[in-house]
């Protein structure tokens, strides 16, 4: 009985060891943080015509130079390429890929095929080091076999390594900017996708727009406009094509700006003769004056995270600095110190602003327009630009990783983008004088 | 009042208390001995086999299974020792012996002299140092982190106990976006200026099936509050590490994090 009873004591013991027992994930710091090595061989083309060639090499272009602009990789160089790519899963050799010289430590590949006017594409993401269970993703795509359908589904592929590598942040290759362009003649408001493919324009005012902002849920584009009544909040449907109405403030209205709730617009306006910092909800009522103060107070954005903060310019002190308060106005708290700070941008996650700033402003100053970072909380900053020429207007990607922003270093003022420590910067646009640019919320 | 008075005229006592002290030490002395010489009335030594009750076997420190940090290396261009890659001996092409074409018939051919068997040269055996290398180029972990992590085999960075206990054997890519994500967010300004160097701070928190970062906790303190405090904003500025893999089952992962701290 007394040896029931010590069996039956440790059998408890064990089983409730058991029950409790949890995976555990051991880590740490400095174990070397670097990018991701990642090799994206081109997807196999299983039908071979003509028009084939075409989408699959829009498709192989547009994925990996998702994958390369989304700045959590380290592209394995084609060169370094096995001469046997894969398409499917039991075609691939871990083993080529995972040794040098490839070394690549994540493997995407796959096919694509054309049947009766539809564009399929299976892709897979292979972790190359683990033979046990490599795939870490799998997919496969139908639409119309288009050349636009083939950008759309290697932006969604490439989007969906990015969301599971980059610690579940959803990838921009789907989203848009929205800019001012002068190239017809007068300043309308355009759109582009966010490698500066597929711009095409919105507005055709004839007069002039500026500063657009596009909601958080994609649907409206607000912009400031000149009409009969002076400069007005404008709004333009991107469901409806077309622009919608919105209500006129007196005075002149610049700089609208989105809460990320998609409740709140702020704006700037001069209907009591000095401008002001309001707000008003989405539909257009309830507004309300969030400064009073008799220096010009413009540019307001929100902070993303919380919806309850306002960053902004204001020229109480004399040369424009920035500023943040609460959303109902209360606890303006000053962040810049000296110079000339224009246009904020609040980051996505709350941590950041960014903005554009001559440090040294004045004569026997020669400051340059650069692109800063201020970690809000502890006041430090980074310079994003050096040197080249005029840098204006930045606005942060919805992933945090990247800033797109004005600069006129060739010549003529153009949209650039880059990533948020200021590497990697891209020219967008080439054609006019493009500026303003707002990237979206998603 | 004598001119002469003798100061020292108490001299000759001192030879009583010289023999006491010398008759002390003498004792001292052989008490010293007597205790050492007598077996048994030592000290029991801590820990030995000899020892009653249960001696305590001590563990050292450097072979706790820790990994190293994948990046630490030797620097095979900047000394004068041979290069870790051990080179094949080129190949030499076998010469077709009978193929010269001499044909006249009164000129014998002289058979081709034997190759005189020689020994190969020693080849100096190289230390094999594969797991702590970085090849040409190559900035990034070699062999790893990726699935390095294998249960049990600590030794890439991660070791696991307990549940399925395959979560990191299986999803690598899983817990190499937390390293990351984890060191992004932790800000190194945030500890006190005046620290040069800290002990290691454990973190633990658990990711449950969504991504979130939970029950964030010091399992055990740097002794320097601000790096605790730091540590511990890593992870509350972190809003998601991205669902866990639909592939694993368990409700939540736990995960212990360490932040090694030096200016």
């Amino acid at each position: 009985m007394k040896r029931h009873n010590a069996y039956l004591v440790l059998f408890l013991l064990v089983s409730s060891a058991l029950l409790s027992a949890q995976d555990w994930i051991r880590t740490g710091t400095g174990l070397g943080v670097e990018k991701i090595r990642l090799a994206v061989p081109d997807f196999k083309n299983v039908t071979t015509d003509s028009g084939t060639q075409n989408l699959a090499m829009t498709f192989n272009l547009t994925l990996s130079n998702d994958l390369r602009n989304a700045g959590i990789f380290d592209m394995v160089s084609r060169s370094f390429f096995p001469l046997t790519v894969p398409g499917a899963p039991q075609e691939v050799h871990l083993a080529d890929w995972s040794s040098p010289p490839p070394n690549a430590a994540m493997l995407a590949f796959g096919n694509l095929s054309i049947d009766a006017g539809y564009l399929n594409v299976q892709g897979w993401l292979y972790d190359t080091k683990n033979t046990q269970s490599p795939q870490v993703l799998g997919k496969q795509y139908r639409e119309s076999a288009t050349d636009e359908n083939a950008r759309v589904i290697a932006h969604r592929f490439a989007d969906e390594i990015i969301f599971r590598l980059g610690g579940g942040i959803q990838g921009i290759a789907e989203t848009k900017l929205y800019f001012v362009s002068k190239r017809g003649g007068s300043k309308e408001i355009w759109q582009m996708d966010y490698d500066g493919a597929n711009q095409k324009q919105l507005t055709h005012l004839g007069s002039i727009a500026l500063s657009p902002h596009v909601s958080p849920d994609g649907s409206r584009v607000a912009f400031s406009g000149v009409t009969k009544e002076g400069w007005q909040i404008l709004m333009y449907s991107l469901e409806l094509g077309r622009m919608v109405s919105f209500t006129r403030f007196g005075g002149d209205n610049f700089s609208p700006a989105w809460s990320a709730d998609g409740q709140n617009l702020a704006f700037s306006s001069s209907r009591t003769g000095n401008t002001e910092i309001y707000a008003v909800s989405s539909s257009g009522g309830d507004l309300r004056r969030l400064t009073e103060n008799r220096a010009p107070d413009v540019s307001p954005t929100w902070n993303p995270k919380t919806n309850s903060q306002i960053a902004w310019v204001s020229g109480r002190t004399g040369l424009p600095q920035i500023y943040t308060m609460a959303s109902d106005g209360g606890n303006a708290v000053r962040v810049t110190d000296q110079g000339y700070a224009v246009s904020p941008s609040w980051s996505p996650n709350g941590q950041f602003l960014a903005f554009a700033w001559v440090r040294h402003y004045g004569p026997g100053a020669p400051g340059a327009s650069d692109i800063y970072v201020m970690d809000i909380a502890s006041k430090q900053w980074a310079q994003l630009t050096h040197d080249g020429g005029r840098n204006d207007f930045p606005s942060w990607s919805p992933d945090g990783r990247h800033i797109v922003f004005q600069s006129n270093r060739t010549g003529k003022t153009q949209i650039w983008t880059m990533l948020a420590d200021g590497s990697e910067q891209r020219q967008l646009t080439t054609a006019g004088d493009n500026s303003q640019p707002n990237w979206s919320f998603k | 009042m004598p001119h002469d008075v003798d100061i020292f005229a108490a001299e000759g006592n001192l030879r009583l208390p010289v023999m006491g002290s010398v008759a002390l030490h003498t004792a001292l002395f052989a008490l010293a001995l007597f205790g050492y010489l007598i077996p048994g009335r030592r000290g029991e030594s801590w820990g030995g086999t000899t020892g009653g009750g249960g001696a305590m076997s001590a563990t050292l420190v450097s072979s706790i299974p820790l990994p190293a940090p994948p990046n630490e290396s030797k620097n095979v261009l900047a000394n004068e020792s041979k290069g870790l890659t051990v080179s094949p001996p080129a190949e030499i092409p076998k010469q077709d012996l009978k193929a010269i074409p001499i044909m006249a018939p009164d000129v014998k051919v002289k058979a081709p002299p034997k190759p005189t068997a020689r020994k190969p040269p020693p080849t100096k055996e190289v230390a094999k140092e594969e797991d702590n290398r970085i090849p040409f180029g190559e900035g990034g972990p070699v062999s790893g982190p990726y699935g390095s992590f294998s249960a049990g085999g600590a030794k890439g960075g991660l070791s696991f106990s307990g549940g399925t206990g395959d979560f990191g054997s299986r999803f690598g890519w899983y817990v190499d976006a937390v390293r990351r994500k984890v060191s992004e967010n932790w800000l190194k300004y945030e500890v006190d200026p005046n620290v040069d160097t800290a002990r290691r701070v454990y973190i633990t928190f658990d990711i449950t099936r969504s991504g979130q970062p939970e029950n964030i906790r010091v399992e055990q303190s740097s002794g320097v509050p601000s790096l605790d405090l730091s540590a511990t904003r890593a992870l509350q500025r972190i809003d998601t590490f991205g669902p866990l893999p639909p592939e694993y089952a368990g409700r939540y992962v736990s995960v212990e994090f360490w932040f090694d701290y030096k200016r």
